[in-house]
């Protein structure tokens, strides 16, 4: 289904043929280790790209291009793969044969990213100095923005202290003070030195020959003068130990996220099991937090967990109100333990199985979903297709998940309290 | 089922009209697994006062998200749980003018379109379980409240006089209080008839099947819809800015609106929104002069953004977005829109702006959700969706420029912004 071609040393495109759709996506990114140093110069650089090329010198000529190809996107894409931090673009534009008559969309699409990519604005060796002043300083408003979703602010608190010692602790956008130190003679180098040495990995969805977009991109990128160098491979969770924090906040609502470990990663062959109890304890309507904390106790509006494979973390967070926090803890962790303990009914089993094979068979009805499976599948050291992992969830009994559900340990917890608002 | 053939967009849409008054359209898409419906009401959180049966009613704000809230219960069955076993992931959302229930699935779908049909046409409420909501939806409203989207319902607030659409659609934590079983069951004979609604399917699905089964599970009876009473008055000014609210935010964040007449229904309405979206494109889009001149004085970031909106009875062109210099924004705009309506905008460009929202319309097709949502929303406003292409072909630019010499004024709009604590 999916077709590889290695353009070079370290490149390699992945090609998903597919006529049925209205829209191709084209994904190009530099994968990198997950590090301090160069977290927010790589999470800065798609942006700075996005400002100008030679050719296209703001962004009023770069979106007029856009709007010239029918309305094409493309946007920055960075991305968190386990130790890996991904930076780059994503194009999304419409399938040549809606065109007018005699227009074309994806060969123009290819020129234009290559020369966003390839030929960016500049002042001297570095990139425009406006640009990245203005870029960093959007970046550091996107970093600091995380504050605004109390939800999403109290789940990244937590799975930093879980991850002191951890590369999944460095936030995916990096800090304020690492971006407010770039300047744009070192994000420069710092580009020409990535886009030379990075493992690159380009994603193709679309009706186009694949042989012939392998063609296309091998010339367009060709001036890319490559010295390949290995990415080190994913590691297990580096545990530093846990911790519990409550911080207060003026706001109505209170976040109360409690973290776990497991043995279990996307590497383990329990994989499947582990998502198929994740599902039954927290995630979606009839999971059992949904179904106890949420309905019968009626002490949160949002309830849910999420697994984070590539380390083996599992969370919980709730928004409830301040009083109930301890309320609300024992619950969740009464929960666990009934699913440690075997009380977990066939039609539950049945129905996280069916809810892990759905999204899994949906996949391919969208490009976006393809480009997201399989090249974050690609870089996780764990590739199963989808039609493989179908097979294992399949597979998944009672005795598994409770099995799963055993080797859930309680970590850390985070309280966003609130004082009222 | 009727079936049409729309060429330029390769789709194909079979409609038909139910005996008991239920409108039912499906677009066959065959070769993808998903298959998703939605079932929706012509009844949101505005409607709250009508006459049914001889007698008039006043129904406390927040009504309708209540009862969306409550329709998954059936008497002695957990809706989402026997979705959940049937594979469907179901979910259903509230808006200022209709009420959608809905749910994608890959196997079973016959059985999961019954059990659709099925609970949202069951009126079940008990006194416990409705006294249970109400904390549910308190945590829900404490976190909207905590949530910079609050900027957009205080906008409305201020714009409004009269018109509903200026309550949230949660309601209050007082007039949620208000709600009961007797309450929620006039709500539902009121809006929930089959006339009332319209049934949408996208997927590999037999039209007449589908029709087939609706009338199956829903029955031939046609019972007639409650009356919406529409007791608002509003003209096109504003009475001044709202208070600048403040809350745990990173930076301060706005929304800026401008009152627009009632679009009211038909070819005719839809006609006005694509003016409107047009004109959104060309007064701050992202390819427009103004877009490029605020970002680069770093009075916008990338969170702007804008266009059209309109609901029962009203309309307005809105945008917002992180801003330390919001009133700066609104005069930019005010500025520009007049150069616009006096100057116009160059036929080259104007094919361009039209030429890149055609592009994205057909490209957001492959979205079989916002695909159901579009036919359902227009069906709603009396038009049929994939007629949009001629639409854009029959809008000129002096209607654009009209527009905006009519809308883009001091008077008809007013700004809301939320500053940090």
């Amino acid at each position: 289904m999916i077709q590889v071609f290695t353009l070079s040393p370290g490149v390699t495109l992945r090609c998903h043929t597919d006529r049925r759709f209205r829209q191709g996506c084209l994904s190009f990114q530099l994968v990198r280790p997950m590090d301090g140093k160069e977290a927010a110069m790589n999470a800065l650089l798609p942006a700075v790209l996005l400002r100008g090329s030679a050719r296209y010198p703001d962004l009023r000529h770069i979106t007029l291009r856009l709007d010239d190809l029918y309305g094409a996107s493309v946007g920055t894409m960075v991305r968190r793969v386990g130790d890996y931090q991904t930076t780059g673009l994503y194009c999304g534009f419409m399938e040549d044969r809606f065109a007018l008559e005699g227009d074309r969309i994806l060969l123009p699409m290819l020129d234009f990213l290559r020369e966003l990519l390839l030929n960016p604005a500049l002042e001297g060796n570095a990139f425009r100095r406006e640009y990245v002043r203005s870029e960093k300083k959007n970046l550091i408003s996107a970093i600091e923005s995380e504050r605004n979703d109390k939800r999403v602010y109290a789940g990244s608190r937590l799975l930093k202290n879980m991850c002191k010692a951890d590369s999944f602790g460095i936030p995916r956008l990096g800090e304020t003070e690492w971006t407010a130190k770039i300047t744009p003679s070192a994000l420069y180098r710092h580009y020409r030195r990535i886009l030379r040495e990075s493992r690159t990995e380009l994603f193709y969805v679309g009706s186009a020959d694949p042989e012939g977009i392998a063609r296309a991109l091998q010339t367009r990128l060709a001036e890319i003068d490559r010295c390949y160098v290995n990415l080190p491979a994913q590691t297990p969770f580096h545990d530093a130990g846990g911790s519990s924090e409550t911080e207060e906040m003026e706001t109505s609502q209170s976040q109360l996220c409690l973290g776990f470990t497991t043995s279990i990663t996307n590497q383990s062959p329990q994989f499947a099991a582990m998502q198929v109890f994740n599902t039954l304890f927290g995630a979606g309507m009839t999971s059992k937090l949904f179904l106890n904390v949420r309905e019968k106790l009626s002490l949160c509006y949002s309830i849910g967990s999420g697994y984070y494979g590539a380390k083996g973390i599992l969370t919980v967070s709730a928004g409830i109100d301040a009083a109930q926090e301890e309320r609300t803890r024992t619950e969740i962790l009464r929960q666990l333990q009934a699913c440690q303990t075997g009380d977990i009914t066939p039609e539950e089993l049945t129905a996280a199985r069916e809810a892990v094979l759905a999204s899994l068979r949906t996949i391919h009805d969208s490009p976006g979903a393809i480009e997201g499976y399989y090249a974050t599948a690609a870089l996780s050291g764990a590739e199963r297709t989808p039609e493989v992992y179908r097979a294992q969830v399949e597979a998944v009994t009672a005795e598994d998940v409770i099995a799963a559900a055993a080797t859930v340990k309680p970590h850390s917890d985070f309280f966003l309290k609130g004082v009222g608002a | 089922m009727n079936g049409h053939f729309y060429r330029a967009l390769d789709e194909t849409l079979y409609t038909g009209r139910l005996k008991n008054g239920l409108t039912v359209k499906v677009v066959p898409r065959p070769g993808f697994t998903r298959k998703t419906a939605y079932l929706v009401t012509d009844y949101g959180s505005i409607h709250q006062d009508f006459l049914l049966e001889g007698r008039q009613y006043h129904t406390p704000a927040g009504i309708a998200h209540f009862l969306e809230h409550k329709m998954f219960e059936l008497p002695g069955r957990d809706v989402s749980a026997e979705f959940a076993a049937l594979g469907a992931n179901v979910n259903a959302f509230t808006s200022y003018d209709m009420t959608a229930y809905y749910f994608s699935c890959t196997d079973r779908f016959e059985e999961n379109l019954r059990l659709l049909l099925e609970f949202v046409s069951t009126p079940y409420f008990p006194e416990e379980s409705v006294r249970r909501e109400v904390g549910i939806i308190e945590q829900e409203i404490a976190m909207y409240e905590d949530s910079p989207d609050r900027v957009y319902e205080s906008l409305m607030s201020a714009m409004y006089r009269e018109h509903p659409i200026r309550v949230p659609i949660l309601g209050t934590r007082e007039s949620i209080r208000e709600i009961t079983t007797e309450l929620l069951k006039v709500c539902h004979r009121a809006f929930y008839t089959p006339a009332n609604m319209i049934l949408c399917v996208v997927g590999d699905a037999d039209p007449e099947e589908v029709a087939r089964i609706a009338g199956q599970v829903l029955g031939d009876e046609e019972k007639p819809a409650g009356v919406k009473l529409r007791p608002w008055r509003e003209d096109m000014t504003c009475q001044g800015d709202p208070e600048h609210g403040r809350m745990e935010l990173s930076m301060p964040c706005f929304q800026l609106g401008f009152k627009c007449e009632d679009p009211g229904t038909g070819e005719a309405s839809v006609r006005q929104e694509v003016i409107g979206d047009l004109a959104a494109e060309a007064l701050f889009g992202e390819s427009s002069r103004l877009y490029l001149e605020l970002y680069e004085q770093g009075l916008i970031d990338s969170s702007f953004g804008g266009g059209f909106d309109s609901a029962d009875g009203c309309a307005l062109l809105t945008c917002g977005g992180d801003s330390d210099h919001a009133e700066a924004v609104r005069d930019a705009v005010l500025a520009r829109a007049a150069v616009l309506a006096a100057e116009g905008i160059p036929p080259e460009d104007f094919l361009r702006m039209k030429r890149s929202a055609l592009g994205r319309r057909i490209r957001d097709l492959d979205s079989f959700d916002s695909t159901c949502f579009r036919l359902c929303a227009y069906h709603l406003s009396g038009f049929d969706y994939f007629r949009f292409p001629s639409v854009y072909a029959a809008v000129t630019e002096a209607e654009i420029r009209e527009f905006l010499g009519r809308v883009a004024r001091k008077e008809r709009c007013a700004l809301s912004v939320i500053d940090p604590m």
